[in-house]
């Protein structure tokens, strides 16, 4: 029945974990979820279990006079927005004052709020590596993706929260069966054969690329040669990932912990949509597919869309967060961004809920909210609204920095990064760790 | 007049905040060349009493501005200080600045500006090689395969847009999704151009009539939307569940279905018991008469044509979330009973679904304020149209007119199906030779060939079928550089290459890679001849999509629907949006075509409308879906792009209208003055909106601030001026409301109740920045049309940003004026326009 290929057995997925892992010589006791079924994510064997992050951007943020808390410390008193998240108030801490620094313009900073490139609204502005793309690079491949990019209603070729190094845009992915397929979905032997047949075609193929645009770059100088360049470093880089994909081909996949989910494809349908990408991303770091997930609402895309179960926006979301305080306008958005409080709250609750290696999954899971847009209505890109959840840090708490001169964000990036176990000191415009956060 | 060359942008404010960019970009460098002295002289008398030190207005510290102007970025920063003194808002008000002083200013910082950024373009090329977008990469394989079917482009990821354009070398990036995407999609196509069987697949012959025409025995929306007829009456119609039919009716010939309702979810009407069992083309046939329904499932002959497509889906109820397409054009149903045929295109397993034009879509809401419950909308008084099938039939896949067929011969020439060549090397050799010749759009060196013919020899080597190893050289070559990219035109080819991208979104054809290959593309009668050819040919349909799609943004045409409460006759109607779409596209297209002058797209005596359009715009009423020429009648509104409905609709907020919504895209768009950026050392402040009940308060409230004012004074009053026009583009003398006014009720289309108020009156007079007074559209129209080079300049920096990748550069901008002086005489008309910038050096380079 394997006559594709003969080393694959097509049941393994059904062997008891530990037989699977003796079997490819490992006996350490992996760390594995208790609702997990096995998985070769870690065949090099970690002795802790792993740390990850989520990080959730709406990029037109939520109404500031609603969201920040007015006093400072531990013993602040909950904002109207954050006292939805109450029961959860020892599991997060809220920043004010934070921003990056030079990344102004409106809604063009969409694209910078993991990144901190600066000077978007420039003719010329080239964004730079983001956050998760950073990590994925310091951390290696030692799941299947190094990275998910998730959207909720993205315009996708011009937003994202992902870029390269070279700061080229990765595009989202806003379907969750495509998401669930390529996480669980395994191929007959014979289609997994073929795709490792593929993945050996395109080696070559590739190798052929490199001789041949080596061959005619020598001829380009200046901005052609640069465009090139980038040329290149696609092939190099997809070249590099054939390797990792060929041996992740070779094992199966995970055991679905549930049926695949229906598509939601109406852009009205805003909080489904949001809901289902949360609800993928955590199957992502239950099934251990990857420990970096980011997930862009794009609020300024999504049209006239349902508020409730009685009644849809009267104007898009772009158009209600210039309310002008227009009270219908603000009313509105208010039962939007509570709406968006809950869906946090959930996937809070969610981690909290789940145990790995006896810990708690929200314990290894940093998750950050946040958004580019401190009041969309003035396209103020100071003062961000940003929640950190998880990751096991000491929370419960308000760190208060000051609103007319703020900390750059990057160094809660920076502080996030060290969690994951980057070695790093620094990462775009941080100027050290953030202020007012430790560990338990 | 150059706020047009100013990149284009989402958001107003957002990204002109000039306060912030000069804060950012204000770093003391050291000083470059000395400034001319008549300039020295002439800024320090003027600018630097605000503009210096430390405590430089908007950071700008002119004594510390290097001007060294071969440095791009200095370049672009001394550009804008240009501009901002040629549109007159530096020096500020209060401050006086000579006409002539200000003249001499412009012309000796004018000129070195020119000479630094013609140097740089002459020797650096106007802009970096580009990368094909995904309409172009599908459209070339295509052209090459002879698939004009092929259907990759979704394999792809989308392009980023800049200054409007998905077109522009700076944003098409590369990286290793988009590559890992060509490789994939690439590999597609090839193999969908490779005859895998020794005969064509089968055409087969499926025949129904009576009540097999439709799945069930009843659709959704109420008895009234599809019930079987026999002599002009209803049977089987007495229930609302439908009976079970008899032996004798259910093979009975005479028995016809009788559809009245479009496509709208849930929906399933199609024939039942097919599925197409290869993808491919379809021959419909089918019997039908249009005929109008009364109370009682009684019929009567209709009176007007009935337009009905057809959309390509798989036979399963209900499920439309997956790819829904119209297929086969639009076919007129008149009242007598006769036979249509059509040509359908179908995936393997797909059906076809009747899809009558602009009839009720009883809908199941699907937000459900009340789940579940619709009617069947009331009748229009002379009976509800709609079409009576009495059989169809569906053959195919149509056969090709050879076999293998042509896409086959591109990759394998004469060798016919799995080709297994007794010298496979030296066939790889010449049919690597022979695909690269084929695809390439100029010459490719044999070095170059070479390295994909090694690709395939070390496939054949370990003894892979020859088919597998030359699909792989193949697919290298179309992932290649050589040809994922085009180049600045240092050579004919690239010239060819950059005409054909530019006027058929694909790859050269064979009459313009000779004229290439003759060295005549510099020649101007031939480029003329050339351009001429293409813009005649089917290909220009595309550059008309692709074009209007950025430039008008009719890629976001469906992106809103009106508010349903307030317009509830919009909802669902894609009838009228799509003929929406092709009005814009036919009027642009007639614009190029029929070379009319560019005053045109903001006044003209004519409109392109189908009898959908017709009833929209409240024209005397004429018969059919086709969009044709229609003479307006004298002081009509309508006429120019300003007044239709899908120019309209994108303006519109999504749900309702917004003056300055409206006023701003004209200006950026049509006028190519998008709003100037706010006065630099004002911060942004909080619009208080509270109080401003009517639209006019609200602008009222943009002028008393005078940080509002001196942006919105430049925009609001143009979108007053369409406040005449709906969120779908239809006239209106007065808005609608939920509240206040005369209540107007009733079922809609989709058979829901509605109920909206008739408000104010619409007032649609105002007064430009300039002083000069409207009384509405027509005379804000004549106002922009008076100054046509302003219009055609616009649409010379759109053309150039779509031809070239690049948008128009400082030194470009004589050159711009020189064309406009050439088409100035016949009042820039709009072919003139393209050929003259075809013909320039912004387009042929040549420095």
């Amino acid at each position: 029945m394997s006559r594709g290929a003969p080393h694959i057995s097509t049941d393994s997925s059904h062997l008891p974990r530990r037989t699977l892992l003796r079997g490819a010589g490992v006996t350490l006791a992996l760390p594995l979820l208790e609702c997990m079924t096995p998985v070769f994510a870690r065949a090099a064997g970690v002795p802790e279990p792993p740390v990850r992050m989520l990080i959730i951007a709406n990029n037109l943020g939520v109404l500031p006079a609603y969201f920040f808390p007015k006093t400072a410390g531990r013993d602040y008193e909950l904002s109207p927005y954050l006292s939805i998240l109450k029961d959860l108030r020892n599991e997060f801490t809220v920043f004010t004052g934070l921003s990056h620094p030079g990344v102004t313009g409106g809604h063009s900073t969409d694209n910078c709020f993991l990144t901190a490139a600066r000077g978007a609204f420039k003719s010329g502005f080239r964004n730079s590596i983001s956050l998760d793309q950073f990590a994925a690079e310091k951390l290696g491949q030692v799941t299947r993706f190094p990275t998910l990019n998730l959207g909720v209603n993205i315009d996708k070729g011009n937003r994202s929260l992902s870029w390269t190094r070279d700061g080229v845009l990765l595009p989202a992915e806003d379907s969750a069966p495509k998401l669930y397929e390529r996480m669980f979905v395994q191929g007959d032997p014979e289609s997994v054969a073929r795709q490792l047949h593929k993945l050996e075609s395109r080696a070559s193929i590739l190798d052929t690329l490199l001789d041949e645009t080596n061959r005619f770059r020598r001829g380009l100088a200046g901005e052609d040669k640069s465009r090139l360049d980038q040329y290149v470093t696609s092939v190099r880089e997809v070249e590099q990932r054939l390797q990792t994909a060929r041996a992740w081909e070779m094992r199966p996949k995970p055991a679905a912990p549930q049926p695949a989910p229906a598509d939601i494809q109406d852009k009205k349908l805003f909080f489904e949509k949001f809901d289902l990408m949360l609800a993928t991303a955590q199957l992502a770091f239950e099934s251990d597919s990857t420990r970096i997930v980011t997930l862009m609402a794009d609020a300024f895309f999504t049209p006239v869309f349902k508020l409730n179960e009685k009644s849809t926006t009267t104007e898009s979301y772009h158009g209600l967060t210039h309310h002008g305080k227009a009270e219908g306008k603000v009313s509105q958005l208010q039962e939007v961004d509570r709406h968006q409080m809950m869906l946090l709250g959930k996937v809070i609750q969610n981690l909290a809920g789940k145990k790995e290696s006896g810990r708690r999954l929200l314990d290894q899971t940093m998750v950050l909210y946040g958004s580019n847009m401190g009041d969309a209505n003035i396209h103020d890109n100071t003062n961000l609204p940003i929640v950190l959840a998880g990751g096991g840090f000491k929370h419960g708490q308000h760190v208060m920095r000051k609103r007319d001169n703020n900390d750059p964000l990057s160094n809660l990036f920076v502080t996030m990064l060290q969690r994951m176990g980057v070695e790093t000191e620094a990462f775009a415009s941080s100027t050290g760790r953030v202020a007012g956060l430790e560990m338990v | 007049m150059s706020g047009g060359y100013a990149p284009g942008t989402a958001h107003l404010h957002a990204q002109r905040n000039w306060t912030i960019l000069a804060l950012i970009a204000a770093q003391r460098l050291l000083l470059g060349e000395p400034l001319p002295p008549g300039l020295r002289a002439a800024i320090d008398a003027n600018c630097v009493q605000c503009h210096t030190g430390r405590s430089a207005k908007a950071g700008l510290d002119l004594g510390a501005l290097p001007f060294d102007l071969g440095e791009r970025s200095t370049r672009d920063r001394w550009i804008r200080i240009h501009d901002r003194i040629e549109n007159r808002e530096m020096p500020p008000k209060g401050i006086t600045l000579a006409p002539a002083a200000r003249t001499s200013m412009l012309q000796q910082l004018g000129s070195a500006l020119h000479e630094a950024d013609f140097a740089d373009a002459a020797a650096h090329g106007r802009g970096p090689i580009r990368r094909l977008n995904r309409n172009e990469y599908e459209q070339n394989l295509r052209d090459i395969l002879h698939l004009p079917d092929l259907d990759i482009r979704d394999m792809l990821p989308e392009d980023r847009e800049a200054y409007h354009f998905n077109k522009v070398s700076e944003t098409l990036d590369m990286s290793r999704v988009q590559l890992a995407a060509y490789l994939d999609a690439a590999e597609a196509a090839l193999r969908q151009a490779i005859a895998a069987t020794p005969e064509p697949p089968p055409v087969t012959k499926f025949r129904t009539s009576g009540i097999r025409l439709f799945p069930g025995l009843r659709s959704t929306g109420g008895r009234e939307s599809m019930f079987f007829i026999q002599g002009d009456k209803g049977i089987n119609v007495e229930s609302e569940r439908a009976k079970p039919m008899t032996p004798e009716q259910e093979t009975d010939p005479t028995i016809e279905m009788g559809l009245f309702r479009s496509p709208g979810w849930p929906y399933g009407a199609f024939p039942r018991g097919f599925a197409a069992p290869h993808a491919g083309h379809y021959v419909v046939r089918f019997h039908a008469r249009a005929v109008l329904q009364h109370p009682g499932f009684t019929l009567t002959p209709a009176q007007r044509p009935v337009p009905m497509t057809f959309r390509s889906r798989r036979p399963t109820n209900h499920d439309i979330a997956e790819d829904v397409k119209s297929t086969g054009g639009i076919l007129e149903i008149g009242p007598e009973p006769r036979v249509y045929q059509t040509t359908v295109l179908l995936n393997a397993g797909q059906t076809v679904e009747y899809g009558l034009l602009g009839l009720p879509v009883p809908q199941v809401d699907a937000y459900p304020e009340k789940p579940g419950s619709y009617r069947y909308p009331p009748f229009p008084p002379e009976g509800q149209p709609g079409v009576a099938f009495q059989w169809l039939e569906i053959e195919g896949p149509v056969a090709p007119a050879a076999w293998p067929p042509p896409s086959h011969h591109v990759l394998f020439d004469d060798l016919g199906v799995s080709p297994a060549p007794a010298e496979p090397k030296r066939e790889a050799a010449r049919l690597i030779r022979r695909f690269v010749r084929l695809a390439a759009r100029g010459p490719v060196p044999d070095e170059a060939v070479r390295t994909f013919e090694k690709l395939v020899d070390a496939r054949l080597d370990r003894h892979e079928p020859f088919t597998e190893a030359m699909l792989a050289g193949y697919q290298a070559f179309l992932c290649s550089d050589l040809f994922l990219y085009l180049h600045e035109p240092r050579d004919h080819f690239a010239i060819a290459s950059r005409l054909s991208h530019f006027l058929t979104d694909s790859r050269p054809d064979a009459e313009l890679l000779d004229a290439a290959r003759a060295g005549r593309l510099r020649d101007a009668a031939v480029l003329r001849s050339q351009a001429d050819r293409l813009i005649a040919s089917a290909g220009f349909d595309r550059f008309a999509k692709s074009f209007t799609a950025s430039w008008l943004n009719l890629r976001n045409l469906r992106r809103d629907d009106p508010d349903k409460r307030l317009y509830p006759e919009y909802q669902l109607d894609e009838y009228l949006v799509d003929s929406m779409e092709r009005e814009t596209l036919s009027f642009f297209t007639a614009m190029v075509r029929d070379n009319l002058p560019v005053r045109n797209l903001v006044e003209a005596d004519f409109v392109y409308a189908n009898e959908r359009l017709a009833r929209h715009y409240g024209l005397p009423a004429i018969d059919g879906a086709a969009i044709r020429r229609v003479t307006l009648p004298p002081g009509s509104p309508l006429g120019g792009l300003l007044t239709q409905g899908a120019i309209l609709k994108v303006t519109a907020n999504g749900t309702s209208t917004s003056p300055v919504l409206r006023g701003a895209w004209i200006m950026d768009r049509i006028l190519g003055q998008p709003p100037p950026p706010p006065p630099p050392g004002v911060p942004a402040v909080e619009p208080d909106i509270r109080g401003a009940k009517t639209i006019r308060d609200l602008l009222a409230m943009h002028t008393k601030s005078a940080t509002c004012a001196s942006c919105h004074a430049t925009f609001d009053p143009v979108g007053l001026a369409l406040e005449n026009f709906d969120v779908a583009g239809r006239w209106r003398t007065h808005y609608r409301g939920l509240e206040e006014g005369e209540r107007i009720s009733g079922i809609d289309h989709t058979g829901h109740d509605f109920a909206y108020t008739i408000a104010g009156a619409v007032d649609s007079s105002g007064t430009l920045a300039d002083g000069r007074h409207f009384s509405g559209v027509r005379e804000l129209k004549a106002i922009f049309a008076a100054n046509p080079r302003q219009l055609a300049r616009n649409l010379l920096q759109q053309l150039t940003v779509y031809s070239t990748g690049t948008p128009v550069r400082f030194s470009d901008r004589a050159e711009i004026e020189k064309i406009l002086d050439t088409c100035s005489k016949h009042g820039y008309r709009t072919r003139d326009l393209l050929h003259a910038l075809i013909r320039s050096r912004i387009f042929l380079g040549g420095y």
